[in-house]
């Protein structure tokens, strides 16, 4: 289980579930910026790795290595008050290469060529998806139902294939469980029963804190965390050993039974994990 | 005097076309009247790498021309030098995208090298000399008895190696880190086998269960249907991880061979 490659036979589905409540307007106080700012920036780096990875040959487009979407919820930018929208083009789950395509615009590194988390080189211009936004409540339980349509959908399609990887970024309390008859832990446990023949749905989370307090990446226990961390830390998975392995190939020490959970990170901790929990095969140094 | 006699197999992964194979290899028999020693190299193109196909063909025709490097760790560093510089040099005028432009500078391409050479082959020292960055694996087999593999690494630590030839100058330090070199003496009727990870590992495996029909299977090998059949019956069988594969033979014979065999 857990040992499909992303391929264009068998393309893979990351999906990120994006806070965009009023909370989110609070200061990253280890990294700058507001929550929601860091939030947007973590996942347009992550797209672009995406993209950068399916780019392969010389003028060419991107390769169908993976299918993607972002679902922002709270603020609804679009459709205007609070809800779950696509924030991807309006579209649910779009391939890579029309990602590659359509970025909302191309901008110079915000934290200049220094900046190491955005792999940043002199000169070099950066594409942009994802806007950071905020207000309204946090209705996590309809984000993961919404979401968990499509992934059941993209699952079903795509039996073959390393099941989908559902990514959750939010600062706080949800506001909306129980949301049609179900608690948080039950929408996630659903989620996480769609599978492929390659295994179950991943569900990772990443809890944002506007507190100075210290990192924790892929524990094993709930103990410490401030709420609701236990909570989430409860509904995340346990890393596939694939994830582990490459982990460690890359020099990264995780112990067995780490929890895709990271409480409190900065904005290049926040990075490193969406690059492992989004990173199956083929560890490259490079 | 010891000859060198090599064939190449090699298939694409399952549900990519035959011209997206990401390996590459390349020999030179050597030609002992010209004292020219015999040169081989397989490499292996990583998944994600940036123009792929064209990084692993620089580095073979290069491993194996007149002007390649010795097998020292002075010669490979100056050659990994030298083969940067000519990628930057035929670096696209103009990216299509910036997304390609940034993969370019900040990824670029990569790829796991094994490169030997055949030396003093005609006197008591004959031997190979071997430099490895990576899971492209030497095997070195008697009388159907494998004698050695290099790098020596084991059936579970395949893929988790972050070494390889990259095309990023800061890629340096950390290749001539990881560099290893071996050596082994060799003799008239052994055979070299190189072979890239996926069917590396699966040659390990299948060596502590039966190795004797297993090299005897692959020395005899004469068509490369012959050989995509088996890759295809042991993807088939769930014991050979889909990936590109390159299967690389050296026998080292007496005289030359009788036969030219040629696949149709």
């Amino acid at each position: 289980m857990y040992e499909q490659t992303f391929s264009r036979a068998n393309p893979g589905c990351i999906v990120f579930l994006l806070d965009r409540s009023d909370s989110m307007k609070q200061p990253w106080q280890s990294s700058g910026g507001t929550l929601a700012e860091g939030a947007a920036r973590a996942v347009n780096k992550i797209l672009l790795d995406l993209c950068v990875k399916s780019a392969k040959e010389v003028g060419g487009r991107a390769r169908h290595y993976f299918d993607v979407g972002v679902f922002g919820y709270g603020a609804c930018p679009v459709a205007g008050g609070e809800g779950v929208e696509p924030a991807l083009g309006g579209q649910p789950i779009v391939p890579i290469p029309q990602v590659f395509d359509s970025p909302l615009r191309v901008e110079a590194p915000r934290g200049g060529p220094d900046d190491e988390t955005v792999d940043a080189v002199a000169g070099s211009r950066l594409p942009v998806w994802i806007e950071p936004v905020f207000g309204y409540r946090t209705p996590m339980c309809q984000a993961i139902a919404a979401a968990g349509e499509h992934v059941y959908g993209w699952a079903a399609n795509h039996p073959d294939s390393f099941p989908p990887i559902v990514i959750n970024i939010t600062d706080g309390m949800v506001t909306d469980s129980p949301y049609d008859g179900a608690d948080l832990t039950e929408w996630a446990a659903r989620l996480t029963s769609i599978e492929t023949r390659d295994g179950r749905a991943l569900l990772f989370n990443i809890f944002l804190s506007p507190r100075l307090a210290p990192e924790v990446l892929f524990p094993t226990t709930a103990a410490g965390l401030p709420e609701p961390g236990p909570d989430l830390f409860g509904i995340s998975s346990v890393l596939p050993s694939s994830m582990v392995a490459n982990a460690r190939g890359a020099r990264v020490e995780i112990a067995d039974g780490a929890r895709g959970f990271v409480f409190n990170a900065g904005l290049a901790t926040l990075v490193w994990f969406l690059e492992i929990g989004t990173r199956v095969a083929d560890v490259r140094d490079r | 005097m010891i000859l060198a006699c090599s064939t190449c197999f090699a298939l694409e992964k399952q549900g990519s076309a035959p011209l997206e194979w990401e390996d590459a290899a390349a020999y030179h028999d050597g030609d002992p009247a010209a004292g020219v020693e015999p040169r081989f190299v397989v490499v292996d193109g990583a998944t994600e790498a940036y123009d792929a196909i064209r990084w692993v063909e620089h580095l073979v025709a290069s491993f194996v021309a007149h002007t390649g490097p010795a097998i020292t760790h002075d010669a490979l560093g100056v050659w990994f030098e030298q083969v940067q510089r000519l990628w930057a040099a035929e670096a696209p005028a103009r990216f299509a995208t910036v997304i390609e432009r940034h993969k370019f500078l900040t990824e670029g391409s990569f790829a796991t090298f094994l490169g030997c050479r055949l030396a003093d082959l005609d006197g008591p020292g004959a031997r190979w000399e071997a430099a490895a960055l990576g899971d492209t694996v030497l095997f070195h087999i008697r009388d159907g008895r494998l004698l050695s593999h290099f790098p020596p690494i084991g059936v579970d630590e395949f893929g988790l190696s972050p070494a390889g030839v990259g095309t990023r100058p800061e890629a340096l330090d950390p290749m001539l880190r990881d560099l290893e070199l071996g050596a082994g003496e060799v003799r008239a009727g052994d055979v070299l086998f190189v072979a890239t990870d996926a069917l590396a590992q699966w040659l390990l495996v299948e060596a502590a269960r039966d190795e004797s029909s297993l090299w005897w299977a692959l020395a005899a090998l004469d068509h490369d249907a012959a050989f995509a059949a088996i890759v295809a019956d042991q993807r088939a069988a769930g014991r050979l991880h889909n990936d590109d594969v390159t299967l690389l033979r050296v026998r080292l014979l007496t005289e030359a061979p009788g036969d030219l065999v040629m696949c149709l």
